[in-house]
């Protein structure tokens, strides 16, 4: 029988310890988890001692009002996420068709959109929506001033994940549909998309972290999202170190949970998760 | 503004921002791979409170966005008495994001080399350390470069959350953000900024590949 | 379970590896079962067995890849050390052959025999490799030797790996079912290379299904089933005179592929 297979590298680096390795792990195992509760002590200190912990910062956390207002933030933020996520699904899959396709001037031209937008950060792209887009005289809402350009930042590494999708698909497959009198064209859509699509749900699932991380600088253009909705919280109830918390604590649980569902798929199709 | 007026305007500044990026970028990507290395480590470390602590750091800062670290840096920790200049808010920001995701590219990394070669290693009488320097650490470094090329990337387009703040001088973004609240800035100021953050992304980008072919290791 | 009647004179030189009432549990399920087995020097021992027999796991464990819950290992009479720098010495001294032949994928062919005698026997560059060359063209694979393992065939790696545990100058070689994960037609050439180190004297633990294998060269076979050894005997005796139920449905499931 060989366990070899199914230990991780995280357990086989160090070996089955023997007596003193035993002895010197137990040791600090003690040591470290007084130095980590100690840790956790001085940061709960730091709060208490700058009165961080006094009820009136805490206490609306139990309304329902403030639950309710939070709640509308995070429908905001899903808001923006699923349908700048929906967009750039669309323009990542017609920017990777364009990237492969046998037009030379298609595929250049779709080989700069896609670095270009795999290279600005998000920040710059709402700023060229929310400050130079509207010196041309076009209005839009903020709703779209914070979607747009999340959606095109996210649809530039999109197209590339796809790209790794259709790489995937085996040749012969190609080959195989092409010698069955199908056209390029059907080989395409009815063969290698399908099954590209299926090889990185895990990665899109995966890309929706960065796009949620995105949405956060939905107050920039004043979009009631998540955090711009815990600022009004703050001036309400003047207490900005616990809503902050708050809503970092929210924040990484949603992102948490989505990258677990992406390593839960992956598991379950067997396919890589491409970043 | 035509382009020549622009860069009469705002030239200076416009090479101050890409240099202030290129700095903030380099000195949070280097302070990230050694805490990455750090916390890597601890991860894979037989002692669990380590491990633990490890794997909390890495799933905090990998799940939080930049921008709502960078808000509570800025101005959630003063109330708690921690009050930091405003770059280095940017740069702590960056950092701890970027050695999350720099530990899990070396974990990966680890994770690649395998079971076996550990324990051929182990059994042609390897003690741990030598291991250590002579199979686990050359690999997984060789393996990571592509990764970390990308995380550099990542890093330097994290930093355009110095627009959020006040920095001395701007960041590329912040001065797009500046010159269009002052003055009708036009399209070529947006161009600019990102022709000096996709500019830098494709030398990089192009570097890593060039390092990465001759590190790559063949499975 | 029969009795091991070969070579019981207390008086004669300790057996190169010993084990004594190894036990050993995967959660419940007991996969090493009141193991007691002797290597002499000089001898060939071929471990037969259904795949979940523990056949593996008692190779292994002999240089202490896996851990054993209770019992005794003795390498030339001395317990098996269970950490650090002695333990590293031990398995310097015995040589294990993979399944998955388990090269070191960033090194080149010539680099993965020499590491060995450089880093734990401290021999100098130029002899290693003096020595690396010789086993390599040994071993047939010569000229390979500034490739990388991922250039190689599976047969041609394992022999590699053969020659990298060579190259420790090892007392005695442990080989995990070397040649399972290679395509028939490579199966040969890695077993001609362990034919020839059992004609010349090397002193080996083979865990195989290779039954012509244990025929032509095993001093001995030991059949495991269920974590215990069934039966002990010569070649002839077990292949054409299996005493256990369980030996003989195993041979004739061998048979019939």
């Amino acid at each position: 029988m060989n366990t070899s297979g199914t230990t991780s590298m995280r357990d086989a680096l160090y070996e089955a310890p023997g007596p003193k390795m035993r002895r010197k792990i137990r040791i600090w195992t003690i040591i470290s988890a007084v130095a980590v509760a100690w840790l956790v002590y001085m940061i709960v200190n730091v709060f208490y001692v700058h009165g961080q912990l006094a009820p009136r910062y805490w206490s609306f956390f139990t309304r329902a009002t403030t639950w309710r207002y939070l709640g509308q933030g995070f429908l905001g933020t899903v808001k923006v996420s699923l349908t700048a996520g929906a967009i750039s699904l669309v323009l990542g899959l017609v920017f990777m068709l364009l990237r492969i396709s046998s037009i030379k001037v298609l595929s250049w031209l779709a080989r700069i959109v896609i670095e270009f937008f795999r290279g600005v950060p998000s920040l710059l792209l709402i700023y060229f929506f929310f400050l130079v887009i509207p010196q041309y005289g076009i209005k839009m809402s903020s709703f779209w001033m914070i979607t747009l350009p999340v959606a095109l930042a996210a649809s530039g590494v999109l197209a590339e994940v796809f790209r790794a999708g259709v790489n995937a698909v085996p040749k012969g497959q190609t080959e195989a549909a092409l010698s069955l009198g199908m056209s390029p064209f059907k080989v395409t859509h009815k063969i290698v998309l399908p099954q590209a699509i299926r090889f990185v749900i895990p990665s899109l699932i995966s890309q929706l972290v960065v796009v949620v991380k995105d949405t956060t600088v939905a107050y920039v253009v004043s979009y009631p999202d998540l955090l711009q909705n815990g600022r009004v919280l703050i001036t309400n109830y003047d207490a900005l170190v616990s809503t902050y918390f708050v809503i970092a604590v929210i924040y990484i649980l949603v992102n948490y949970l989505l990258n677990k569902a992406a390593i839960a798929v992956s598991r379950r199709t067997g396919a890589k998760i491409i970043r | 503004m035509s382009v020549s007026e622009i860069l009469a305007t705002y030239g200076d500044l416009y090479v101050q921002a890409l240099l202030t990026t290129w700095r903030m970028t380099l000195i949070s990507f280097v302070l990230a791979m050694l805490i990455a290395v750090v916390v890597t480590v601890m991860r894979v470390s037989p002692i669990r409170p380590l491990r633990m602590l490890g794997d909390f750091y890495v799933q905090v800062f990998r799940n939080i966005a930049g921008i709502a670290l960078l808000i509570i840096i800025v101005y959630a920790l003063p109330y708690l008495g921690v009050t930091l200049p405003y770059d280095i808010c940017v740069i702590a920001t960056t950092v701890l994001l970027g050695s999350a995701f720099g530990s899990e590219h070396f974990m990966s990394g680890i994770n690649t080399i395998g079971v076996g070669q550990i324990e051929a290693a182990r059994s042609i009488g390897l003690t741990f350390t030598q291991m250590l320097r002579l199979i686990v650490i050359p690999q997984a470094l060789r393996s990571a470069v592509l990764p970390m090329t990308n995380l550099f990337i990542a890093i330097m387009l994290t930093t355009a959350i110095g627009s959020q703040v006040p920095l001395s001088p701007m960041e590329l973004t912040g001065l797009v953000s500046y010159i269009n609240t002052r003055s009708v800035g036009g399209i070529a100021t947006f161009f600019i900024s990102a022709l000096g953050y996709v500019g830098t992304a494709l030398v990089v980008g192009l570097v890593g590949n060039r390092i990465d072919k001759k590190a790559r290791i063949l499975r | 379970m029969a009795e091991d009647h070969s070579r019981k004179s207390p008086e004669g030189p300790a057996p190169i590896i010993e084990l004594r009432q190894v036990n050993k549990y995967f959660g419940k399920l007991h996969v090493l079962n009141n193991i007691n087995l002797k290597v002499a020097k000089g001898e060939v021992l071929v471990v037969i067995g259904p795949s979940g027999s523990g056949k593996s796991t008692m190779c292994r464990a002999i240089n202490r890849l896996e851990t054993i819950d209770s019992g005794e290992i003795l390498i030339e009479g001395k317990l098996l050390p269970q950490e650090g720098k002695q333990l590293a010495q031990v398995r310097a001294e015995l040589g294990m052959v993979f399944q998955s032949f388990n090269l070191f994928a960033h090194k080149t062919i010539l680099d993965n025999v020499t590491m060995g005698p450089i880093e734990v026997l401290g021999m100098s560059r130029g002899d290693a490799e003096k020595r690396a060359m010789a086993l390599l063209e040994r071993v047939g694979v010569a000229e390979q030797a500034s490739k990388v393992p991922a250039q190689l065939s599976g047969g041609q790696q394992q022999r590699v790996a053969i020659a990298r545990s060579l190259a420790m100058n090892p007392k005695a070689m442990l080989f995990d079912e070397p040649t399972s994960a290679l395509d028939p037609e490579m199966i040969n050439e890695v077993l001609a290379v362990m034919v020839e180190l059992a004609q010349g004297g090397m002193t080996m633990v083979v865990v195989t299904h290779e039954m012509s294998f244990a025929r032509r060269v095993a001093d001995r076979v030991v059949f495991m089933a269920d974590g215990e050894i069934l039966e002990k005997g010569s070649p002839e005796e077990f292949f054409d005179h299996p005493q256990t139920a369980r030996a003989k449905t195993f041979l004739e499931s061998i048979q019939g592929h």
